[in-house]
């Protein structure tokens, strides 16, 4: 066996993110007053659903880089040698 | 639809985009000549593909055609609640998360070759297996009725009805199925890229386009302000249900139809598939995002649509900027020639993956399983190209009554997902329980569509599986699996 498995789902913090995550990017938080709000002609409240989006997908490119590891070395260093 | 730059320069561009196709399968059959005797050559290109191609064909099965033509008339209609669509798309990868990493190994150490393979692999039942092939074959079948109507719609608009519906459908279809029996999966992933790239530089054009000569975003808000200032509101109540309920359903349904688990088995490693997916992640803002904008622009572009003419918008918008110059005229045809290249791309990944749930679990499995592989795929590819002919019949002479039955896809592909992944952790699922919450799941699902019933305003798909789930997991409790079985099912999935 190489190094520590590592399989997203079995990693409850990383769900725990996700799940607050999933909360933020879902518009039941915001003060009415946020949608007079206007930036550039774009609402404060999608303003905000726009960030916590790209939050989003830049914690899935981190899990996805450092928290998914299932493959052996060895078929790596197979599969980098062939290119 | 009317579009300013119909004519022959539309016909142009689609024979050109044809013969792309065309020769893009045919050098694929002459540098793989091999591919005809495998199964997992023809299927899952030889499970080779790099980053780059797996990524846009992962990005095919995602964006059609239909998300840049149909999705600015929702956000023209809806305002910034449509901005939904942007999430929705991330919430894919997340939902890929939850089985791509496993399925993947699993994939590679069992040589899997379609998603039914895995049902297989796991439960060792045949009604299982069965059931979820002919569910993946029929809701794959309906989708690509969809994609067939949409490219004979999309044909006839673009060259201004001078190339008839019937003949766009059989001119792509043709040429679908010539690349696709020559080159397999490499054809179809090799295709994918070229549509990929030309919608996408297509899209920005218009939005671009659209900047330029209607007015940006602040323009458009002005006119919201004064006009339907609801379109720039927070959502309310029953909204933000409708926004969390779109999230679930589409991240969960879209990562689960069999096409895009098939392209998980056709990785070249784990580091590639992560790449790719990494990719993905980001893809919703310049994809979704774009079009959402181009749809809140044409509110102030084209103010009161009614709801029929505003399916038209992008029609309407690409119409105008084509006609400001040369270099968007130009633009806007790729534009065009893009989209039915993406519809064409769609369908052909539907249609490969059907072939390989014939070839690989019903004839290769159960009808004749000492085929060689060459006759597997044989039989697989034929009875592909016997569904197409049925299939434009039918989108022909759609039948009188009964039209629902060949809508209904989503909430059927969508039925496969608890025995999948939850049969990827859960030793102890029972096979029997898998079986009746597929069919369970199924009919509530799909009656509930037929009559159009709705409850507490979630989608009915969402229902189907929600009992599906109950299901499986309350039925494994009842039932209990055989301590044998637990341990068949322990060593299968091996970790």
């Amino acid at each position: 066996m190489s190094q520590t498995r590592k399989e997203p789902i079995k990693n409850g913090k990383l769900w725990i993110v996700f799940g607050v995550l999933l909360a933020l990017i879902t518009p039941w938080y915001f003060p009415s007053s946020f949608g007079d709000i206007l930036i550039y002609g774009i609402p404060l409240w999608a303003i905000i659903i726009i960030a916590a989006s790209l939050l989003l997908s830049a914690f899935l490119s981190y899990v996805i880089k450092f928290h998914w590891h299932m493959e052996e070395e060895q078929e790596e260093a197979e599969s980098k040698g062939a290119k | 639809m009317d579009l300013a730059f119909s004519g022959w320069s539309g016909i142009l561009i689609l024979l050109m985009y044809g013969l792309i196709m065309l020769s893009v399968g045919l050098i694929t059959y002459l540098k793989n000549r091999n591919i005809h005797q495998s199964l997992e050559e023809y299927y899952l290109g030889g499970r080779g593909l790099g980053v780059m191609v797996l990524f846009f064909t992962f990005f095919a099965t995602q964006y059609s055609g239909n998300t840049v033509i149909g999705y600015p008339p929702s956000a023209y209609r809806q305002g910034f609640e449509y901005l939904v669509s942007v999430p929705f798309f991330i919430m894919i990868i997340m939902a890929y998360l939850l089985f791509a990493p496993r399925l993947y190994t699993l994939g590679k150490k069992y040589s899997l070759i379609t998603p039914a393979q895995w049902f297989e692999k796991r439960f060792k039942s045949k009604p299982v297996t069965i059931l979820a092939s002919l569910l993946m074959l029929y809701g794959l079948g309906n989708y690509l009725l969809e994609q067939f109507v949409a490219i004979g719609q999309g044909v006839s608009g673009l060259t201004g009805g001078t190339i008839p519906y019937q003949v766009g459908v059989i001119f792509f279809v043709v040429i679908m199925l010539i690349y696709g029996w020559l080159g397999g999966m490499r054809s179809v992933a090799y295709t994918d890229t070229m549509q990929g790239i030309a919608l996408l530089f297509g899209v920005f054009m218009l939005l671009l386009g659209s900047i330029i000569y209607f007015g940006g975003l602040p323009t458009s808000a002005d006119y919201m302000q004064a006009y339907s200032p609801e379109k720039l509101g927070i959502p309310d109540g029953p909204g933000v249900v409708n926004w969390f309920s779109l999230l679930v359903l589409i991240g969960i349904g879209a990562a689960v139809y069999p096409h895009a688990i098939q392209r998980i088995f056709s990785a070249k490693s784990e580091l590639t598939l992560k790449r790719s997916f990494s990719r993905m992640a980001w893809m919703p803002f310049v994809t979704a995002g774009v079009v959402f904008l181009i749809g809140i622009i044409g509110i102030n572009a084209f103010p009161g649509l009614s709801e029929g003419d505003s399916e038209q918008l992008v029609g309407m918008m690409a119409s105008s900027v084509a006609s400001q110059n040369a270099i968007f005229y130009w633009a806007m045809v790729l534009l065009f020639g893009g989209v039915i290249a993406a519809i064409v791309s769609t369908a052909d990944s539907v249609l490969l993956t059907f072939s390989s749930i014939i070839s690989n679990d019903l004839y290769g499995s159960y009808i004749n399983p000492d085929a060689s592989q060459y006759k597997k795929l044989l039989v697989g590819k034929l009875v592909g190209v016997l569904a197409v002919a049925i299939l434009i019949l039918i989108a022909w002479f759609p039948p009188a009554t009964l039209y629902q039955i060949f809508v209904l896809k989503f909430e059927l592909l969508i039925q496969i997902a608890p025995g999948l992944i939850i049969g990827l952790y859960w030793n102890r699922l029972h096979s029997k329980a898998v079986f009746a919450g597929m069919v369970a799941g199924t009919l509530v699902a799909s009656l509930m569509s037929i009559f159009d019933l709705s409850l507490l305003g979630f989608a009915s798909g969402l229902w189907g599986l929600l009992l599906n789930c109950g299901i499986c997991v309350s039925g494994s409790y009842i039932m209990t699996a055989s301590v044998v079985e637990e341990e068949e099912a322990k060593q299968v999935i091996g970790m």
